[in-house]
């Protein structure tokens, strides 16, 4: 377990300089969730309270009057008024600011079906919590963003994280580009 | 770093424009990493096991009030619904938002402490509330069922789907949507 035993070797994360936003219509849970990042250390937390409000502040603090301290990493809910959650990741990957475009995002949902980890995967979440939400969970979903960055694809119907956690053996028909002639790859300097 | 004193992605490895590219893949610095004390190279890290411990305690004592949380939500749905009743035109397009809301934060109240009965309430009435047209006097039923049962989930404290009460309420609001929505 990441954030409990067999850390001896492991370093300790402090995130006092991590901004994180929260996009979250529901007081209570917008409550919640902040109390527990404090607790984990966050040192600034953002809290928006639907969708337009969220896309606002990423504006103001990742886009081109861009802050100081710019958002490292937004939670957001699924479901709010004035904008959902995918309308906000689909405003926040089609975005030209690499700040935005790449921003790493975990999506909020009571939803344990695959149908809405698949949503989540395919509009561009790095990551999905599911809800009920424990400390444990929380945890260990930041700190998978933070230690498993998956490259970014761009694709004619798709920009995101790549959808491909492993590399397992597939038998089926090819269905991806896979001639190099198709694929640029580009490496942040 | 902001994106203006940043160089843009650079092509480095296979020396694709990207004019024909059907694909670009971007391999980016990972900057959440240096910022939590790590660097590129270093294994997985963790988070202070007290401070984890710490934000569950924060959880425990907001579950302590989940009833008290759950009964304000449900007042408030119901007034929202009191509301609506009246509106056969479908006018309060707000107030019907209201009702979905409401609804929503029930099912989600319920699904963050685990009380998957009230959740499953929640959750349907939420999804009914999408297609509840005021005009029909069979949506209201189906709207007044779900809100009825809440209320008997929460008087009764009943928290799984196990229990008998819980098996007759489900069964009363699936019935009530069965017999009601067939009218549409």
């Amino acid at each position: 377990m990441s954030t409990g035993n067999n850390n001896r070797q492991k370093k300790s994360y402090s995130l006092h300089q991590f901004t994180i936003l929260i996009a979250e219509d529901f007081p209570f849970m917008a409550d919640l969730l902040s109390s527990m990042l404090r607790e984990f250390g966050v040192g600034r937390i953002i809290v928006a309270e639907n969708g337009r409000d969220a896309i606002s502040r990423l504006r103001s603090s990742n886009g081109d009057s861009g802050s100081r301290e710019p958002i490292d990493l937004a939670l957001i809910d699924w479901l709010m008024p004035k904008q959902n959650g995918m309308e906000v990741i689909s405003w926040i990957r089609s975005h030209k600011r690499d700040s935005l475009r790449f921003l790493p995002t975990i999506l909020i949902s009571a939803y344990t079906s695959e149908a809405v980890v698949e949503a989540g995967r395919d509009n561009g979440f790095n990551e999905v919590l599911v809800k009920p939400v424990s400390a444990e969970k929380l945890a260990q979903r930041i700190l998978y963003v933070i230690d498993n960055p998956r490259p970014f694809v761009k694709a004619p119907n798709f920009f995101g994280p790549d959808r491909r956690r492993k590399d397992l053996d597939y038998s089926g028909e090819e269905r991806r580009v896979t001639q190099s002639e198709h694929i640029k790859v580009n490496h942040e300097r | 770093m902001s994106d203006k004193e940043k160089k843009p992605a650079e092509d480095t490895s296979n020396g694709k424009t990207g004019e024909n590219a059907e694909v670009e893949i971007f391999h980016r610095i990972n900057r959440l990493k240096v910022k939590a004390g790590g660097d590129a190279k270093s294994g997985p890290g963790f988070l202070d096991p007290n401070a984890v411990d710490r934000a569950q305690q924060r959880i425990d004592e907001k579950a302590a009030t989940y009833p008290v949380e759950v009964k304000d939500v449900l007042k408030n749905l119901t007034d929202s619904w009191n509301r609506l009743k009246g509106d056969t035109d479908n006018r309060n397009a707000s107030e019907l938002e209201q009702l979905y809301n409401y609804a929503n934060h029930v099912k989600d109240l319920a699904a963050t402490f685990y009380y998957p009965l009230m959740q499953h309430f929640g959750l349907s009435l939420r999804e009914f509330s999408e297609k509840l047209d005021l005009s029909k006097p069979a949506h209201h039923t189906i709207v007044q069922a779900h809100i009825d049962a809440m209320w008997a989930v929460y008087f009764g404290g009943i928290k799984d789907h196990g229990d008998n009460n819980a098996k007759e309420l489900k069964e009363i609001v699936s019935k009530a949507i069965e017999k009601h929505g067939k009218t549409d």
